[in-house]
């Protein structure tokens, strides 16, 4: 059971019992003789109860009153209803109340108007003088017994008073003696010893000399004349006789003075009686107010709660909860009707949502499947609106172009130029491309930033979002410096193949034919041919020597590579390698700090390398060089390098070409082939390394080569990238 | 409207503890004797004073109904413990206009007496003579034992109509403070 249910059943329950006790308080006064003793305790319990009423209405009217304060939903209707209620049960209750009330007084006082007030009187003096004649009658008679006693003696007198009972139909004849001792007793009922006492006052006014004659109630309830005389005689004998007054007399009279006593005590109680009927009257009154009170609130609630539940509902739905569905009132009515159909509206729009909900998922996985590829992609994408505003720029659009693409959504393109300037020749291009018109472009945009040269590969498209509907464009674009920088260096690898293998070939028959005229016809010729010839041959000799040379460089640079790695200490191997170039005019130190880290690679080529720089750091320090190599451990990501720079005090390198020198055939010097540092580069490469050049600020010129150190697992990573690099290089 | 006052008043009232305020009952001597057959016997000398309300009362006719409750218990007993024997000597006073007499009629043994005067009535009413209690030989004589007497005027033998205001009305509560002593068979 709800606490609701519980209330109005404790309710129904306490205003029953109260209808109950009242009922029977209205039994009592009607039947006081049997009900009687009820009465004050179901007066009590009415009472107790009307103010267990009246705290249960308090305590409703308190809820209401703080509900219509709080604003609470529907506590204005229910207050409204709730005193209209009110008025409508109090106006007629009070009505019929005051009129109850006036009724009531005036109907009991006219129970004792005057008339029945004299009327009563009258009968009872009646009854008062008839009976006084009786009582003189018997007065006189009781003092002419007295006389008649003539003998004192206690024999005498005990003989004459039964004769005198009976003669005179006495109930009872006493002499005392004005000291008050029995001196003689006839009764007629001859079990009884002891004679009715008077009380003291009746003997006091006998014995001061006055008569005493009155009327009391015997033992069975009829009257009876009592008589006490003082003997005239003075022999201080009183007489006491109690006469039975005649049946009918008595009846009568015994009847009147009931019915006058009834009737006096009534007048004398008339303002209790009033009291008591307006204390039940007003207790009905209260009761009937206090439950009135009750099933007004009770009532404005229940009616107003499905109102209050549909205010709460909407309140709830402009909140945002569309699952709100209202309990359904019991009675099917307009009311019931409102509240289906609100639960049906709240349905709907609780399916929409979720249908809503549901796509707007579905939305978000596209999106971030959309996301996750685009930044997955190496390709730079930049989707722009139709007035060229940044809208979305991938991962890749941000490393190609440093510079956070994603921060300036919403700005228009122009930013990016204004944000970093070498971007504008970018931004122009891709502006003349929308400016155009053209539905659909390509260009390949070289920038130059601190990084180098770097060439991007750009397309733009329309970006549709409805077919034929073009509301911006999609930028895709792609940094291919590297990939022109590979292609160009397998076109070098190639061209050095062939020129290698197509010169290679006569040069050795251009040297022997050389070397046979010169031991053919050196001797045979006069000696100044024979000079020109040996000069001629010589230099035939030397060229073509040099050409060998060149090809053979020619052939190193072109030849794919297979790599013999093995473990190498670093220091060691360096110390080694520099130890072969002491003794020259150049001094060559070393300055060490990589002791104890292990690389792996192929000994006789990063011989090769190291031996390319110190030649060409040699050739660029002149007779006064003064190279220094250097190593140093660094480490990048978790994993440990070996950083090995040449440094020499000669020109440095032209900072026009510094970022070319690794390319073959880019060289400032009048000897050389150019592929020195180009071989070095491809070495540094297979070795899974980086090489770059630079010019220090104090001066000369610098070679940093970065080679991986050993770590776990290196050697299945080293042959693997080598391999990749020999692939790459061999292309 | 002022009846309506007095019944609120009334209904306050009434929700209050009902608290009686001995007096109007004066307990002038009281006395337990053995007699020669070996009965407890009570002799009392009680005065009643009416106030002007309940003389007003009697002299309208009102039947004013007096009670002298008499308890005889172990000294040590329990609440619970029932009294070991109790008497209620109801009388009743009543003005009869007729004769112009005050009748007073014992309840039990629906004995008359009729006086001239008031004061006679209730002298009679407050002298009780030989009332007897109890055998000696019913009680244990190793034991304590409490009497108690207190006499009053029955508020619930009054007219119904009477009673809210008699329960209200201090005047109405006529009563004694309690007469109680130990008591050695």
């Amino acid at each position: 059971m709800n606490k609701r249910r519980f209330d109005v059943a404790a309710a129904a329950m306490l205003v029953v019992l109260l209808l109950a006790s009242l009922h029977m308080i209205s039994a009592a006064v009607q039947r006081s003789e049997e009900l009687g003793q009820w009465f004050i305790p179901l007066l009590l319990f009415t009472l107790v109860g009307l103010v267990l009423l009246f705290g249960l209405v308090g305590w409703n009217l308190w809820q209401l009153l703080r509900d219509y304060r709080l604003r609470v939903a529907g506590s204005r209707l229910s207050a409204r209803l709730t005193v209209l209620f009110l008025v409508l049960a109090l106006v007629p209750v009070s009505v019929v109340y005051f009129y109850s009330m006036r009724f009531l007084s005036s109907g009991i006082d006219s129970w004792f108007d005057l008339q029945v007030d004299s009327a009563m009187e009258d009968a009872l003096t009646l009854s008062k003088l008839s009976l006084d004649l009786h009582k003189r009658e018997r007065l006189k008679l009781s003092e002419n017994l007295l006389s008649s006693i003539e003998d004192t003696s206690q024999t005498a007198m005990a003989l004459s008073v039964n004769d005198m009972r009976a003669s005179s139909g006495a109930l009872e004849i006493t002499l005392f003696s004005v000291q008050g001792k029995v001196l003689a007793l006839s009764h007629a009922n001859p079990d009884i010893l002891l004679p009715t006492a008077p009380d003291s006052g009746m003997v006091q006014q006998v014995v001061a000399g006055d008569n005493y004659v009155g009327v009391a109630s015997g033992p069975d309830g009829r009257l009876l004349v009592r008589c006490l005389v003082l003997d005239k005689a003075r022999r201080g004998i009183v007489l006491q006789a109690l006469y039975p007054v005649p049946e009918a007399l008595s009846d009568i009279s015994s009847s009147l003075q009931d019915a006058y006593e009834t009737y006096r005590t009534r007048a004398y109680m008339r303002s209790q009686i009033k009291f008591s009927f307006a204390l039940s009257l007003s207790m009905v009154l209260l009761l009937g107010l206090f439950a009135a009170a009750w099933a007004a609130v009770f009532t404005a609630r229940r009616l107003v709660q499905p109102i209050s539940d549909i205010a709460e509902g909407t309140r709830a739905v402009a909140e945002g909860n569309y699952d709100k569905q209202l309990p359904l009132p019991k009675v099917e009515d307009e009311l019931g009707f409102l509240v289906s159909s609100f639960n049906a509206m709240t349905r709907r729009i609780a399916h929409a949502r979720n249908a809503l909900e549901e796509g707007r998922h579905k939305l978000q996985a596209q999106h971030n499947y959309l996301e996750t590829v685009l930044g997955g992609l190496s390709t730079g994408v930049m989707a722009l609106d139709g007035q060229g505003r940044i809208q979305t720029a991938n991962r890749a659009a941000e490393q190609i172009l440093g510079v956070p693409v994603g921060d300036l959504a919403g700005e228009r393109l122009q930013e990016l130029g204004r944000h970093r300037e070498s971007l504008q020749p970018f931004v122009d291009r891709v502006i003349e491309g929308f400016e155009k018109g053209v539905h659909e472009g390509r260009a390949e945009i070289t920038l130059y930033r601190g990084v180098g040269r770097q060439v991007l590969l750009c397309r733009h498209s329309p970006l549709e979002t409805d077919p034929g509907v073009a509301t911006g464009h999609v930028l895709v674009f792609d940094d291919v410096t590297e990939l022109l920088k590979a292609q160009r260096d397998a076109a070098w690898g190639e061209v050095a193949r062939r020129l290698a293998h197509e010169i290679k070939n006569p040069l050795t028959p251009i040297q022997l034919s050389a070397e046979r005229l010169r031991r053919k016809y050196l001797g045979k010729l006069p000696p100044e041919d024979a000079e020109v010839l040996d000069r001629a041959t010589h230099t035939i000799v030397q060229q073509v020597e040099a050409m060998k040379t060149m090809v053979n460089d020619f052939s190193d640079y072109a030849k794919p590579s297979k790599l013999q790695v093995k473990p190498l200490q670093v220091d060691q191997f360096l110390g080694e390698v520099v130890a072969l170039y002491e003794g020259g005019t150049q001094r060559v130190v070393t300055d060490l700090h990589a002791a104890g880290l292990t690389i792996e690679a192929d000994p006789v080529r990063l011989r090769q390398v190291m031996h390319n720089l110190l030649k060409n750091a040699v050739e660029a320090g002149g007779e006064q060089g003064h190279i220094v190599v250097s190593s140093r451990i660094g480490e990048e990501g978790g994993n440990d390098f070996v950083e090995i720079a040449v440094t020499d005090n000669g020109p440095g390198f032209d900072p026009d070409l510094i970022d070319q020198v690794f390319e073959p055939y880019v060289t400032s010097k009048t000897k050389g082939t150019g592929l020195g540092l180009a071989i070095v580069k491809r070495i540094v490469a297979e070795h899974g390394g980086w090489v770059h050049a630079e010019n220090p600020d104090e001066g000369g010129g610098r070679v940093v080569l970065h080679l991986p150190g050993l770590v776990l697992g290196a050697e299945q990573q080293l042959p693997l990238l080598a391999g990749m690099a020999g692939e790459g290089g061999g292309a | 409207m002022k009846t309506l006052a007095q019944t609120i008043v009334a209904i306050l009232i009434l929700c209050a503890p009902v608290i009686g305020y001995p007096e109007g009952v004066e307990m002038r001597r009281v006395a337990l004797t053995l007699s020669e057959d070996g009965r407890i016997l009570l002799d009392a000398d009680i005065k009643f004073h009416l106030n002007d309300t309940v003389s007003e009362a009697l002299e309208n006719g009102v039947p004013l109904t007096f009670e002298t409750h008499v308890q005889l218990r172990r000294a040590s007993a329990w609440v619970w413990e029932s009294d070991v024997v109790e008497h209620r000597l109801r009388t009743v006073l009543r003005y009869r206009p007729l004769s112009g007499m005050y009748e007073l009629r014992n309840l039990v043994g629906d004995e008359r007496l009729s006086f001239a005067t008031r004061d006679a009535a209730l002298r009679t009413l407050g002298n009780i003579v030989a009332m007897p209690i109890i055998e000696r030989k019913q009680l244990d004589l190793d034991e304590d034992y409490l009497v108690r007497i207190d006499v009053g005027l029955d508020i619930e033998a009054l007219p119904l109509p009477m009673r809210p205001m008699a329960y209200i009305k201090r005047d109405w509560s006529i009563s004694s403070e309690p007469w109680e002593w130990r008591l050695r068979p």
